[in-house]
């Protein structure tokens, strides 16, 4: 019975020591002192930068009243359309482009190459010069667009930025050819890491052309395809410079999106906290493609 | 000879951290005659050069020293607003935007400048006076928590070349509203004619981007006989019924301007400084926009334009034949609650608007902006005869009736222009196809639901 006792008694230290080196991560000594002093800057810098701003971002939208008096707003109803537009338009649009055109990039030659390089132009340049060109580009009166069809057709342009569904329209096709060159080469590296026998294979059984795209190249890149569109949404959804620069959120403040009303309600209409639940309302969206993304990522194999 | 050992060297990290936190406060004691200065960067050059000249005169003259950051409007916004809601502010700076005055005030975050006030109130134009105070919700009290130290009004700008390719002098301009405005109606018709396919009679900014559209708005509101839609006291007079038909002419006539072609398209959209691009193009024949930055942009590259080409004046006559009060925007500087060194931030006011000084920095600002004081532009700079502009300008914004911009009466008209309701309620009629009353009505109800948010006691 003593000695039962006696090792009872030792037990809960036992298991504290045990919890103590597990959670040191079996390190010994000063290996652990180390660990720590190399990873309190780390830490350091997440809190200050990461978690501070998302702390700071949730309390300053938290308030119930700051989400009543933002529904009541009809420049945030029109603001909810829009955006839900702009995703599902510019995404999808962007993605299949970007699909399509990946094949059409696979084809050999120096030409192809240089047409590549091209290609990838609109996503190079910065995007404040490019935005502001096409806003310029499609003024009613002076535009470069509406000149050119007045010069060649005679034909009197509409005023491109002046109506809700062509400003919005317009933004979309900006955003659009900003991004989709992007994503066109990562679509283009995930076709060119199918293996040449898998090609070559249905090829002799006669899968060529959309028959191949359909039964062989799609399947392949299903995966990689669907996680990019997840990204972009998440990418589009935080888009403010292209709406900003395009159409500044006009006419009358109805091509607004969630980005875009966050930074006026916070500045235009000095406003910060309602400028924040603006953008925190897109969070019932976002949070779930976060999750189902980073489930995807950890889950899924490389499937190519 | 000593050697680093994993203890001393997080011994010597921890005691450089703690020193590093303890040393920063002594630093910031040592220089405690410092104030921190943000600024907007001005339209012109020059504008900067007066501003940084006040500054290095005043250090010169106090042995203070001032941190002057002179900041891109836009940005310098932002920046305002993200240190008022984080709360790290510097000790001065500029309205911008000229709303914040009175959003802020009510929630008791401006340092009260009556005493800095006090020191020039006789010299202070009224309106100025009046337009420098605002309504204190935690205080319960209408106070002084500005300081003005420049003055703008909106004035007419037009192109005197192109009236007179229509055949017309500028002594033909009609003296009264609808007639005025109607006549550039008819230059445009004569320019048309003339094979000039891109030109328009009139720059109405019916867009819902910066203070332009409601300045335009409420200049049309006061020219019907509306100037009671709000009233010193901050409350809305949506039931009178001359307040409403005033609200429902001005936006039919905007409107109807608008959509008989008589105001560039694009108009709808402008940002702040479109119109100026839109005039400078020639691109119309008129424009209403405040101050003469219009004018100055050009005066350096095109002196021609500017003393033989362009023409300005105040506003005409009501359509009954009786003068029409203008608004009179003032840049007022603010000290907000929280800042460092507010006595500092206080002397350089005192030094700043003594009439001798802040007329000059006017004046070296190519007077764009006008002094807050109306014996000030007594100055031969606003008198000089050969200048087609400032003499006129003048006597518009400091000699003859004034108001100041209704926001200040009341943070909710401030909500009600940042939000651009006026502007909604127009593109409600231009592409919408509502009734200007009806749009009127829909405006009224936002503006109601505005004011239900302050209750100015």
């Amino acid at each position: 019975m003593n000695s039962a006792s006696a090792i009872d008694i030792g037990r809960p230290a036992i298991r504290r020591d045990t919890r103590w080196r597990s959670w040191r991560g079996e390190l010994k000594g000063s290996e652990y002192t180390w660990a720590v002093a190399f990873i309190v800057p780390y830490v350091a810098v997440f809190l200050v930068f990461v978690a501070y701003p998302v702390v700071y971002g949730l309390w300053m939208g938290s308030a119930a009243s700051l989400y009543q008096e933002l529904f009541a707003d009809p420049i945030y109803q029109s603001t909810v359309v829009n955006t839900a537009l702009y995703l599902a338009l510019a995404v999808n649009v962007k993605m299949v482009l970007a699909l399509l055109l990946s094949g059409f990039f696979m084809r050999p030659g120096w030409w192809m190459q240089a047409l590549l390089l091209i290609y990838i132009l609109p996503w190079a340049v910065p995007a404040q010069s490019g935005f502001i060109s096409i806003h310029w580009m499609l003024n009613g009166e002076w535009g470069f667009l509406n000149n050119l069809l007045y010069t060649l057709f005679h034909i009197e342009g509409p005023s491109w930025l002046n109506q809700r569904w062509l400003a919005l329209g317009s933004a979309i096709t900006s955003h659009i050819w900003k991004q989709m060159p992007f994503w066109t080469i990562i679509l283009l590296a995930g076709r060119m890491a199918i293996p040449l026998e898998i090609r070559d294979t249905a090829k002799v059984d006669g899968a060529t052309g959309i028959r191949g795209f359909v039964h062989i190249t799609l399947p392949l890149i299903a995966n990689l395809y669907l996680t990019c569109t997840l990204l972009s949404t998440i990418f589009t959804l935080g888009d403010f410079g292209t709406v900003f620069f395009i159409t500044g959120g006009g006419p009358a403040n109805l091509t607004h999106v969630l980005a875009t009303l966050g930074i006026r309600n916070a500045f235009d209409l000095a406003q910060p906290p309602l400028g924040v639940a603006a953008v925190m309302s897109a969070l019932p969206l976002m949070i779930p493609l976060v999750i189902i993304l980073m489930r995807r990522l950890r889950t899924a194999e490389v499937q190519l | 000879m000593a050697y680093l050992t994993r203890r001393s060297f997080l011994h010597s990290s921890l005691a450089l951290a703690v020193a590093g936190s303890v040393a920063r406060p002594y630093i910031a004691n040592a220089a405690a005659t410092t104030a921190t200065m943000w600024w907007s960067q001005g339209f012109v050059q020059d504008e900067d050069v007066a501003l940084k000249k006040v500054v290095a005169d005043y250090e010169k003259a106090s042995g203070n020293k001032i941190d002057l950051s002179i900041i891109p409007f836009a940005p310098e916004r932002q920046k305002i607003i993200s240190a008022l809601t984080s709360g790290g502010v510097p000790d001065l700076f500029n309205s911008n935007p000229g709303e914040i005055l009175a959003q802020y005030a009510w929630k008791d975050q401006w340092v009260d400048v009556t005493d800095v006030v006090e020191t020039q109130k006789t010299h202070y134009h009224p309106t100025a006076l009046l337009a420098a105070q605002a309504y204190n919700n935690v205080a319960k009290k209408r106070s002084f928590y500005g300081v003005p130290v420049v003055a703008g009004v909106v004035p007419i700008h037009m192109w005197r070349s192109l009236i007179e390719k229509a055949g017309y002098q500028m002594s033909d301009l009609p003296k009264t509203w609808d007639a005025f405005f109607d006549f550039f109606k008819e230059v445009q018709k004569k320019l048309r004619a003339q094979g000039m396919r891109k030109v328009y009679g009139q720059g109405f900014q019916v867009t819902a981007n910066g203070n332009d559209p409601n300045a335009l708005y409420y200049a049309f509101v006061i020219g019907y006989g509306g100037k009671d839609l709000f009233t010193p006291d901050g409350k809305a007079h949506l039931d009178d019924p001359q307040v409403k038909e005033a609200a429902i002419k001005a936006l039919s006539y905007l409107t109807s301007a608008y959509k008989d072609g008589y105001v560039p398209p694009s108009a709808v959209n402008w940002n702040d400084a479109d119109d100026n691009n839109a005039f400078h193009a020639q691109l119309m024949v008129m424009d209403v926009d405040g101050t003469l930055s219009t004018e100055v942009a050009v005066k350096a590259e095109h002196p021609d334009w500017y003393y033989h080409d362009m023409a300005t004046q105040s506003f005409p006559l009501t359509n009954d034949g009786k003068p029409v009060v203008s608004q009179v925007g003032f840049g007022c500087a603010l000290i907000p609650k929280g800042a460092q060194n507010v006595t500092v931030a206080k002397e350089l006011l005192k030094y700043w608007i003594q009439p001798e000084v802040v007329g000059e920095v006017i004046k070296t600002g190519l007077g764009r902006n006008l002094p807050p004081m109306p014996e000030l532009v007594k100055d031969p700079f606003w008198q000089d005869p050969k200048d087609p502009h400032l003499a006129g300008y003048a006597k518009q914004g400091m000699i003859d009736p004034t108001m100041p911009f209704y926001y200040v009466f009341n943070p909710a008209i401030s909500e009600v222009d940042n939000e651009h309701v006026w502007s909604v309620a127009m593109f409600d009629v231009i592409n919408n196809g509502m009734a200007p009353a009806q749009a009127i009505d829909k405006a009224f109800k936002r503006v109601e639901a505005l004011f239900a948010k302050y209750q100015v006691v």
